[in-house]
């Protein structure tokens, strides 16, 4: 079916409800990569085998994740005109009991670990009933309650596989109502006053760099979606894309008619291989309906978005080594200018926003440039999703506005570090970051602030460290990692980091000398400042932060000789 | 692009506090050296865009009293461009860079001579030691060799291979490469004069490129071998066939020793000295 | 891989955004590395220079010269899985395959002599909240103590 016509939407959406909410219980299996991992998909096929074994009126679905990590693998339970339930700890011997109960209007208290009943998509609000007043209200989760679900406003609560469900809470009705109603113009204009900053790290104002491309000259552009997630302890494109594949497309869809784009494209790493199958799938359910395609939603706007796979390089995240990627070359960064927005893929005019940035895109604007910007702070708005990983009690997927401080991340949402220890640092930023201790954690998160203290956003990792973690042994990985990843084109981040990592080396050796943590500090310096591409200008945060904060660190690996 | 010469607009800059014309969109690294100031590069050539990868060629670009490191090889000269080349930061940096260099390729005497021209006269960085290097210790990757291979000579016989400070350059699989024209070109752009060739009889061994070996054309006039076949075939196309028949396989001096003859007997006799 | 199985494969990829890396990659799939002569053959069907193709399979972690074992094990070593004990899991793995940890070009790759195991690292899979997470065939390990690697192993046809 094509959908042409506001009518036609709604009858999918009503369709889409139907199957959110159906007359009957509906159980959700978190089945991002994590729940697969750990035994998701096998709950998955067991609960469907029961049902079918049993013919019992159960609607058995995938959903993506909702970010509890911790407490994988998360079902959800819906019993018609209840609450909706999360289960969490799910093993597979528990499949039986489940349904069982499920069939009889109710859930394993045991295994519950709160109730939702009513949920905000924002693109549209979902009552689910009362009931179960025993289970913890959702907002009485701490994991939960700091936090504000903009971007995650679906993820582990519909079907990834099932575009009807996106449509059924309201999804691609901000592309329908742009594509019929706004001038593209606006829409850039709309997407400017929000405030929308870069979410791949560098926080350059999405709507300014639309206008630039839009006004570039050439009529053959490209938009393309950077989602080479690179940063090791990063992953929240990776769920974004696994949860919610459509709000990207949806993002993706509204861009490419404001800036008057025909093609798309989503770079996208080979170690996302669900990512890509679910992108993939989710591409053919939008042309389908001709959501892509010719004369989208009967307006005249053609479009299309193809996936273009990423080999392993870290490197290729830099904007022009990701177009170097694309077109089939090593990814060598080259000098900018050009910038991409006049000289991109194939040399043609190409706008490239993370997929983060993209998924912002339909509810700025579905609810306006000014709801956008009354969250988080000024010349900071919306919100971020951070990956809480390391060693941390509540590890997992977390959203809160810009300026929330890393205390309340950390403390509020992580409950400090994992099997009672004391947290010393968090790293932010990948490899282009740097560690921020414990003493300067009421840090508002925010581009400039964080810049501050030495370190950045980054695409939004934080890795929390605790007592037991050396920091010159992270310093040493980061640059180690910054080392093998680099491109080898220019001298300092080709030579400049291999001897920072051999100095390091020696250091936790125990052969080092005052004067390698000298060495150290100059080549970061040069490092920094004559590298060509990002990569190299930021490989030594890692040991310039480390050297700042925690240079006790690096005294006690000197020996007396050495001083 | 504005080429020197051409007749562009002439304008103001200031370097070094100094104010110079140059001309407009002409590469900032050129007018520096016409105006003999020194900034030390080895990864720039006339004939290729420019690259910016040996970083040696970085001052600082003076905007609204703000400075910014840029690469000389890529600002272009505009009206009021102001440009410092020896900041106390800039030689600090770039004396950094030559310690890298010096450890990256300890064999190369023009490394050596530029370090010291600077002041650099040896490095606290381990050197690299590489057992029968190809390119004798002496290669910078700065990719002129891969450059002017693929841009300029169109065969791309070479290339970078790996990546990071596991980078090096050579032939596909490090086996022979057909791809080769043997024209030499890489190792005539090569800054380092890494790159070692040979003609022994009547082919030419490129040794850095895995003993790559290609033909060259012999002259039947004088029995040398000196040109490249696959070099002499391209050059040839371009003339008419006729000619290329007559011509194909002499060396340059019968060459020209033949359009000499033919030249003459062209002239009218008349014309001719008295 | 034959002539007709690569003009298959080359056909998948029409537009020229993503073909190369794309192409490779199946090559490298269906023929668990990229063999020399597949690569020769390549080059003159899309007419890029061998040259270029074989920088490009050097570059990127993705494709391996060498043909990888009949499982393939990847260690991530992204930041959570190494403040967690990645580093002492893939030595556990070294010592229990009997392979070097040793790097010629920068890739981390080791297949045991019996050709049964590949080891490799990746950068971050993003499973982060599971660290130390490995990967062997495709399916996620996460949690992963040393303790744990022998019994891992074993499902795989690996004896103590």
């Amino acid at each position: 079916m094509i959908i042409r016509s506001q009518a036609d939407l709604e009858s999918i959406r009503k369709r889409g409800l139907t199957k959110i909410q159906p007359n009957h219980p509906r159980i959700g299996i978190g089945v991002s990569s994590c729940g697969i991992a750990v035994g998701g998909m096998a709950l998955y096929h067991r609960m469907q085998e029961i049902i079918q074994n049993n013919s019992h009126d159960i609607l058995v679905v995938k959903s993506g994740c909702i970010g509890y990590c911790k407490e994988e693998p998360l079902v959800s339970v819906y019993i018609p005109g209840k609450s909706q339930i999360l289960l969490h700890k799910v093993s597979i011997d528990d499949a039986e009991r489940i349904i069982s109960l499920a069939c009889k209007g109710d859930i394993p208290q045991d295994l519950a670990l709160c109730r939702i009943p009513d949920w905000d998509h924002i693109t549209g609000n979902l009552v689910y009933g009362d009931g179960f007043e025993s289970v913890p209200d959702y907002g009485e989760i701490p994991f939960f309650s700091h936090q504000k679900k903009v971007i995650l406003r679906d993820c582990g609560l519909i079907n990834p596989e099932d575009i009807d469900e996106y449509i059924g809470i309201g999804g691609y009705f901000a592309a329908f109502k742009a594509l019929t109603s706004i001038p593209p113009d606006t829409i850039i204009e709309e997407v400017k006053k929000s405030g929308l900053r870069g979410r791949g790290g560098a926080g350059f104002p999405a709507g300014l760099k639309w206008e630039i491309t839009k006004k570039a000259p050439g009529s053959e552009k490209f938009i393309v979606c950077n989602a080479d997630e690179g940063d090791p302890g990063a992953y929240m494109n990776r769920n974004e894309m696994e949860s919610d594949p459509h709000m990207l497309l949806e993002g993706m869809l509204i861009g490419a008619y404001g800036m008057d784009v025909h093609e798309g494209l989503i770079y996208i790493r080979a170690e996302y291989p669900l990512a890509i199958k679910r992108l993939t799938l989710a591409l053919d359910q939008a042309r389908a309906y001709g959501l892509l395609g010719k004369n989208i939603l009967n307006s005249g706007f053609d479009f299309d978005i193809q996936i273009a796979t990423g080999a392993g390089a870290f490197v290729c995240g830099e904007s022009t080594a990701l177009v170097a990627s694309i077109e089939g070359k090593t990814g060598r960064p080259r000098l900018r200018p050009p910038r991409l927005t006049e000289k991109g893929v194939f040399g043609r005019p190409t706008d490239l926003n993370n997929v983060e940035t993209w998924c912002n895109v339909p509810v700025i604007i579905g609810k306006g440039a000014a709801w956008y910007s009354a969250i988080g702070t000024k010349g900071n708005t919306g919100t971020k999703v951070f990956s809480l990983v390391g060693k941390v009690d509540n590890v997992g997927m977390v959203e809160v506005p810009l300026g929330t401080s890393l205390q309340t991340i950390i403390y509020d949402i992580g409950n400090g570090g994992a099997l009672g220890k004391g947290v010393k640092a968090v790293q932010t930023g990948g490899p282009s970051g740097g560690c921020i201790p414990q003493r300067l954690f009421d840090t508002p998160v925010d581009f400039e602030n964080l810049n501050k203290v030495g370190t950045m956003m980054g695409s939004g990792g934080l890795v929390v460290m605790d007592e037991d973690t050396n920091m010159v042994d992270i310093a040493r990985y980061f640059i180690n990692f910054a080392s093998s990843e680099s491109c080898g084109k220019c001298v300092p981040c080709r030579e400049g980091l291999k001897h920072m990592l051999l100095i390091l080396n020696r250091i936790i050796a125990g052969k080092g000398t005052q004067n390698d943590i000298k060495l150290l500090q100059e080549l970061s310096d040069t490092v920094q400042k004559t590298s060509l591409c990002g990569l190299g200008q930021t490989a030594p945060n890692p040991v310039l932060t480390t050297l700042k904060y925690f240079i006790e660190e690096y005294d006690q690996l000197i020996t007396p000789e050495g001083r | 692009m504005a080429v020197p010469g051409n007749n562009n607009r002439m304008v103001t800059i200031t370097i070094n506090k100094n104010q110079y014309l140059a001309e407009e969109g002409e590469i900032f690294l050129l007018t520096a050296i016409r105006h003999n100031i020194d900034i030390p590069h080895l990864c720039y050539e006339k004939a290729l865009e420019p690259y910016g990868a040996c970083r040696l060629c970085m001052v600082d670009v003076v905007t609204c009293g703000k400075t910014e490191m840029t690469p000389a090889c890529t600002i272009r000269v505009h009206n009021g461009l102001e440009i410092l080349t020896d900041t106390p930061q800039i030689i600090k940096h770039r004396n950094l860079l030559f310690e890298l260099y010096l450890a990256e390729a300890p064999k190369s005497e023009v490394i050596k001579e530029m370090a010291a021209k600077y002041g650099v006269t040896k490095t606290r960085f381990l050197k690299k030691i590489v057992h029968d290097d190809p390119l004798q210790g002496k290669c910078i990757l700065c990719g002129l060799c891969v450059r002017v291979c693929e841009e300029i000579m169109g065969n791309s016989a070479i290339s970078f291979i790996n990546r990071g400070p596991y980078t090096v350059i050579n032939t596909p699989f490090y086996e022979h490469n057909p791809d080769c024209a043997g024209c030499a070109a890489c190792a005539r752009v090569c800054p380092t004069r890494a790159i070692v060739c040979e003609d022994i009889g009547e082919s030419r061994v490129m040794h850095s490129w895995s003993e790559t070996t290609v033909a060259l054309v012999t002259c039947p006039e004088c029995g040398k071998s000196f040109a490249p076949q696959r070099l002499m075939e391209k050059v040839l196309t371009k003339l008419e066939p006729g000619l290329i028949e007559k011509i194909k396989n002499l060396c340059p001096e019968c060459r020209r020793k033949y359009f000499t003859r033919k030249e003459i007997h062209k002239i009218p006799l008349t014309d001719r000295e008295p | 891989m034959d002539e007709k199985s690569l003009d298959e494969i080359i056909a998948q990829y029409a537009s020229p955004s993503g073909r190369i890396l794309g192409i490779l990659r199946e090559i490298q799939i269906q023929e668990r590395h990229v063999p020399m002569d597949t690569l020769k053959l390549l080059s003159e069907k899309i007419e890029i220079p061998l040259s270029q193709l074989y920088s490009l399979v050097t570059f990127y972690s993705f494709f391996s010269l060498q043909r990888v074992g009949e499982h393939l094990i990847t260690v991530c070593m992204g930041t959570p899985c190494h403040v967690k004990g990645a580093v002492k899991n893939l030595k556990v793995l070294q010592e229990c395959l009997g392979i070097s940890g040793e790097s010629q070009d920068g890739k981390y790759l080791q297949t045991t002599p019996d050709n049964k195991f590949t080891v490799e690292i990746a950068r971050c899979f993003g499973a982060c909240s599971m660290a130390p997470v490995l990967q062997v065939d495709g399916d996620l390990y996460g949690y992963v103590i040393p303790e744990k690697i022998p019994e891992i192993l074993e499902k795989y046809g690996w004896k103590r």
